[in-house]
């Protein structure tokens, strides 16, 4: 078992009786990159401020490596890094002066300046004064800033917020590269699930304060589940065929919808239909895609979590196999 | 940790031009005496004041230290702030592993800094407008040196609500109109009850006997608000 880094229990804020985050239970496991998603307004950003202290919670535990954060904040918060929205900076001073603030609080070796902006990829223009620089260069100064300390526990929020192509790419390499290189363990909000795709080894997708899904990346494309599509001259008929082979089908738009069958069985469905002088245009594979998992996930937050499963699974019709409970229904 | 969180405060104020204000405050104050004195020569210096030109010149600038004291704290505490408000990196600078109470602590020292400095700078400039216009009689150090510090020890309980306005509001506008709203009814101090805290750095100056006690009053007052606002910014939530 892993030693869990990051660990909320019941973790609630509300706002004016509200609850902006409701009884979230995070776990993030060592070495991880934890991608923490959610629409705008899910209430991410507040339980990242509550990791940080920024904010009390008002009600729950966060614990932190293990510790209290309450008791312990400021020997927690010396081995976290954090980044929490746009970045922050003084645009007067220029970058290495930007980081000394830091280091001075920090109480870390100068040497460090040079190594981060260097991780970056800021040395070029370290002299410069911060309010000259694009986004992209703020933001990875911010991430400059956030890793001086040399932190066990990296906490982005939105990080690649407002960056064209070529900053979100650059930004992505960076964070994957953390635990790799450096062991350390992130955490990294994002309202777009493509691009945690991309980077985290596992996520907690949150919606309206409550935690609807938590578990490995891989789990939660396994529950997005995959359809095969047949695409044929006569699809009706064809329906009979399907049946007497013993599978069930949907029919779509002239389009056979098969879900859960195996190598051996389509082999034999395309072989029977061929017999039958059914003229076969396409058979593929259609995986539903993540977003469409998370959309169906996040409309169906309030309350009934039983309803938003069935949705999860399609929906339509058909046995709802292949996308079961998601482990962490929050209670 | 004080003092590692001052030496950054005191980087994140460089060319913002808070040290301006600490300069032309002073230096300003001089430089209308001398403008007073120099061309009234006749009137101040040999006739009004002849006894005591240095006297003389004491009380003519007292009238205005009071606003220009609470006019400073107004100027300081918004631009310290503003250094942390304007990209709000307050969410960057107490994510640290810092006390909130140390944070506030240090801004209230940098000001304070940059107060006495002002004090030390008028004393030092007052004393140039007093040996070029070549006044007579021994040279009252303690007195150029009182002109400032006593009003700004009694108009410490504006820096205590100034320094917890600016700290914790997100909004400027407000804290400095107060301030400035402050400033010029100060002027006004002379003729308020003693009661009344603005009136204090004109009552310092007014009244020798009292200025120790008010003083003391002025730093009795800024405990209990200085204490209430670092009680309030270690508990708020950072936005």
């Amino acid at each position: 078992m892993t030693e869990l880094m990051i660990e909320t229990r019941n973790l609630t804020k509300k706002y004016k009786g509200a609850r902006a985050v409701d009884a979230l239970n995070l776990a993030i496991p060592q070495g991880e990159i934890y991608g923490f998603l959610g629409p705008n307004g899910a209430g991410k950003t507040t339980t990242i401020r509550m990791l940080l202290g920024l904010i009390r919670p008002s009600s729950g535990v966060v614990q932190i490596f293990g510790q209290d954060l309450k008791r312990d904040r400021i020997k927690i918060l010396r081995r976290v890094g954090s980044l929490v929205e746009y970045p922050s900076y003084y645009g007067h001073l220029n970058a290495v002066e930007n980081l000394e603030t830091i280091r001075r609080v920090l109480d870390v070796p100068k040497a460090r300046i040079d190594e981060v902006l260097h991780t970056v990829g800021l040395t070029k223009d370290a002299k410069r004064h911060v309010k000259g620089y694009s986004l992209g260069m703020k933001q990875r100064l911010g991430i400059a800033a956030a890793l001086l300390g040399s932190p066990e526990l990296l906490i982005l929020d939105e990080p690649t917020n407002g960056l064209d192509p070529s900053g979100i790419l650059e930004i992505r390499e960076l964070i994957k590269k953390m635990p790799k290189e450096q062991g350390i363990t992130v955490l990294v909000s994002s309202h777009l699930l493509s691009e945690v795709e991309q980077m985290a080894s596992s996520v907690g997708i949150v919606n309206q304060g409550k935690m609807i899904f938590q578990d490995t990346i891989s789990n939660l494309q396994r529950k997005a589940g995959s359809e095969i599509h047949i695409a044929l001259s006569d699809a009706e008929a064809a329906m009979i065929i399907v049946r007497e082979q013993g599978c069930f089908a949907r029919l779509e738009e002239g389009k056979l919808i098969f879900k859960g069958i195996d190598n051996g069985q389509i082999a034999r469905l395309v072989a029977a239909l061929v017999d039958a002088r059914h003229s076969i245009y396409r058979v593929e594979e259609r995986r539903k895609s993540l977003e469409d998992l998370f959309l169906n996930m996040t409309a169906s937050a309030s309350g009934a979590s039983m309803g938003g499963i069935s949705q999860i699974t399609g929906g339509h019709s058909g046995a709802p196999r292949g996308a079961g409970l998601p482990k962490e229904v929050a209670q | 940790m004080i003092g590692k969180l001052l030496s950054t405060d005191l980087l994140k104020m460089r060319r913002t031009g808070i040290w301006w204000i600490v300069f032309i405050g002073p230096v300003g104050l001089a430089a209308m005496q001398a403008l007073n004195f120099g061309l009234r020569y006749d009137y101040l210096v040999r006739d009004h004041y002849a006894s005591d030109p240095w006297s003389g010149l004491i009380e003519e600038t007292s009238m205005f230290v009071p606003i220009a004291v609470y006019l400073a704290m107004t100027l300081l505490t918004a631009m310290i702030a503003n250094v942390e408000n304007r990209q709000n990196s307050w969410k960057q600078t107490l994510a640290l592993p810092v006390r909130r109470s140390q944070v506030f602590a240090s801004k209230f020292l940098a000001c304070l800094i940059q107060l006495l400095a002002a004090c030390a700078l008028l004393a030092v400039s007052m004393l140039t407008v007093g040996l070029l216009l070549k006044f007579s009689g021994p040279i009252p150090y303690l007195d150029l040196l009182k002109l400032g510090v006593y009003p700004m020890l009694a108009a410490l309980p504006m820096l205590g609500f100034m320094l917890w306005m600016t700290l914790t509001l997100r909004n400027q506008a407000i804290p400095i109109s107060l301030g400035i709203a402050a400033s010029l009814s100060s002027v006004f101090g002379g003729a308020m009850p003693d009661v009344f805290p603005l009136a204090w750095p004109a009552v310092v100056l007014g009244n020798g006997e009292e200025a120790l006690r008010y003083a003391g009053f002025g730093i009795t007052l800024f405990a209990v608000l200085y204490l209430l606002g670092s009680i309030h910014f270690s508990r708020k939530d950072v936005a």
